[in-house]
């Protein structure tokens, strides 16, 4: 199972951050950058879809951009809620489809994580579970 | 016939969520609107009760299980019957009292709980502290005074849940009292 | 497997509940909490059903899948009837609403109604709104047990 991802990160509806994770590191800022930055290309990938025919209309976008030493990945469920998984460009291994399965494993890991009836849509995310399911995603030192 | 309706899920089974995330609506609800837990736990049970003393109408109607001769038979049709027409599942009837006057009924899975993290806290919450009610209320109405409490709970961070039920006495041409 | 029974007893509890212990505050506000229920209720449901669909069109799409697919899962069946003006008002009618098959027939039990319509429209509202559709969602009862739910899309 893959485990390759430095940042996993979860945005509202709204744009604004519930839940991000990064491997431990000194520049964990610039993670958050590039998070926000990925958001402006996910924006564009959504407005364009529809308008060409043969679109699957895909929940995963695949790439948004690659930077010099990583990766961004997205995914945008039908509710507006934004995955992004970021990996490092050196991966060369991860192919697409264990990038769309861990996509769908944090999707199945939302779900269950909105259905406790303690979490209030909008708030921070702090399930437990939900933590343990991104950790298994993560690079582990 | 639409597309997605094939992927998104077997009707029945999502009734039991609409169960779920309704019982889970309420329970948050009740925390709000409640001071401490042990409030909580009696709204729960009274609500349980209500929905007991009338629960037990469709039961008998639609079960077709025959007279229960002593409090085993009871706890065979509960286990066997009920929970598994109700809820999907089979709680095992186990630690029986010498005198075969209160059993547990032990639930490895809990429908009501699935998805539930208890927030930090709330120790003394019994979250699904409904069934409690309903039991008592629905043997109530079969003649039987019956106090049920749960003493071991899964999500409070225990192996299992366990429900204990222990018989008090029989209740002779009994009207149910005070239903709110 | 899961029982439509429980989910119907624990329902009517519900509004019993909310409206026992609310003596001294209006109708009104028993309503509005059933309702929050709901949309709270909806906003998990739709995600959990819209997680392995492909991503909707357009609004029209989204009305269609709550009628069609929304409707089936939680009600066992399909809206009878929708209509539309197109500036935004939806009505959808069910003929034979799960939530009023168990209350009796008759003028006097419709007052009772709105009651047991007000947690569907959350449901409802729960699900467009996570999907994007701003809506009041209002219900009415002509005749038992056949309801309209309107929908009033709010555009910014």
């Amino acid at each position: 199972m893959s485990n390759m991802a430095v940042c996993v990160a979860v945005i509202a509806k709204e744009n604004y951050p519930l839940f991000i994770k990064t491997t431990p590191t000194d520049n964990e800022l610039q993670f958050y950058y590039t998070v926000h930055t990925s958001l402006d290309v996910v924006e564009e990938k959504i407005s364009s879809v529809g308008k060409n025919a043969n679109d699957l209309r895909e929940l995963y976008l695949g790439l948004l951009y690659p930077t010099e030493d990583y990766k961004v990945y997205g995914y945008v469920t039908n509710t507006k809620v934004k995955f992004v998984v970021v990996v490092e460009s050196s991966n060369t291994s991860l192919r697409d489809n264990e990038i769309r399965t861990m996509f769908k494993r944090l999707h199945g890991a939302y779900v269950d994580m909105l259905s406790n009836p303690f979490y209030n849509p909008g708030e921070n995310i702090v399930s437990r579970k939900f933590e343990n399911v991104v950790m298994g995603m993560m690079k582990q030192d | 016939m639409s597309r997605q309706a094939a992927r998104t899920g077997d009707p029945r089974k999502v009734n039991g969520e609409l169960f779920t995330l309704t019982y889970g609506a309420l329970v948050a609800q009740l925390m709000k609107d409640y001071e401490n837990d042990d409030e909580v736990n009696k709204q729960l049970e009274k609500m349980g009760y209500n929905i007991g003393v009338r629960i037990i109408e469709d039961f008998l109607a639609r079960a077709n299980s025959g007279r229960c001769n002593d409090f085993r038979d009871v706890a065979d049709v509960i286990s066997k019957v009920a929970f598994k027409m109700y809820l999907g599942i089979t709680p095992v009837v186990s630690n029986w009292s010498p005198a075969g006057d209160e059993f547990s009924l032990l639930l490895e899975n809990n429908p009501l709980t699935d998805f539930v993290e208890l927030p930090e806290g709330h120790d003394s919450l019994n979250y699904s502290n409904i069934l409690c009610g309903v039991l008592k209320g629905a043997l109530e109405m079969i003649q039987m005074d019956v106090d049920v409490k749960f003493v071991q709970d899964h999500l409070k961070g225990d192996n299992i849940t366990e429900v204990r039920l222990k018989f008090i006495k029989r209740l002779e041409d009994a009207v149910p009292v005070g239903e709110d | 497997m899961a029982d439509e029974v429980p989910f119907e007893f624990l329902h009517m509890e519900l509004v019993a509940h909310i409206h026992n212990t609310s003596t001294k505050e209006e109708n009104d506000t028993c309503i509005a909490k059933l309702e929050s229920l709901g949309y709270r209720v909806g906003l998990s449901l739709i995600e959990r059903f819209t997680k392995d669909c492909s991503r909707f069109k357009d609004e029209l799409d989204m009305m269609k899948f709550i009628c069609k697919d929304f409707w089936n899962l939680v009600y066992k069946k399909q809206i009878d009837n929708l209509r539309t003006n197109h500036q935004g008002v939806y009505v959808l009618q069910d003929n034979k609403f799960r939530f009023l098959t168990q209350l009796s027939n008759g003028k006097q039990y419709m007052e009772a109604a709105p009651k047991y319509l007000a947690f569907p429209c959350g449901l409802i509202r729960g699900a467009l709104c996570s999907l994007g559709i701003n809506c009041i969602v209002t219900a009415e009862v002509s005749a038992m047990p056949a309801c309209k739910f309107q929908i009033q899309i709010q555009r910014l």
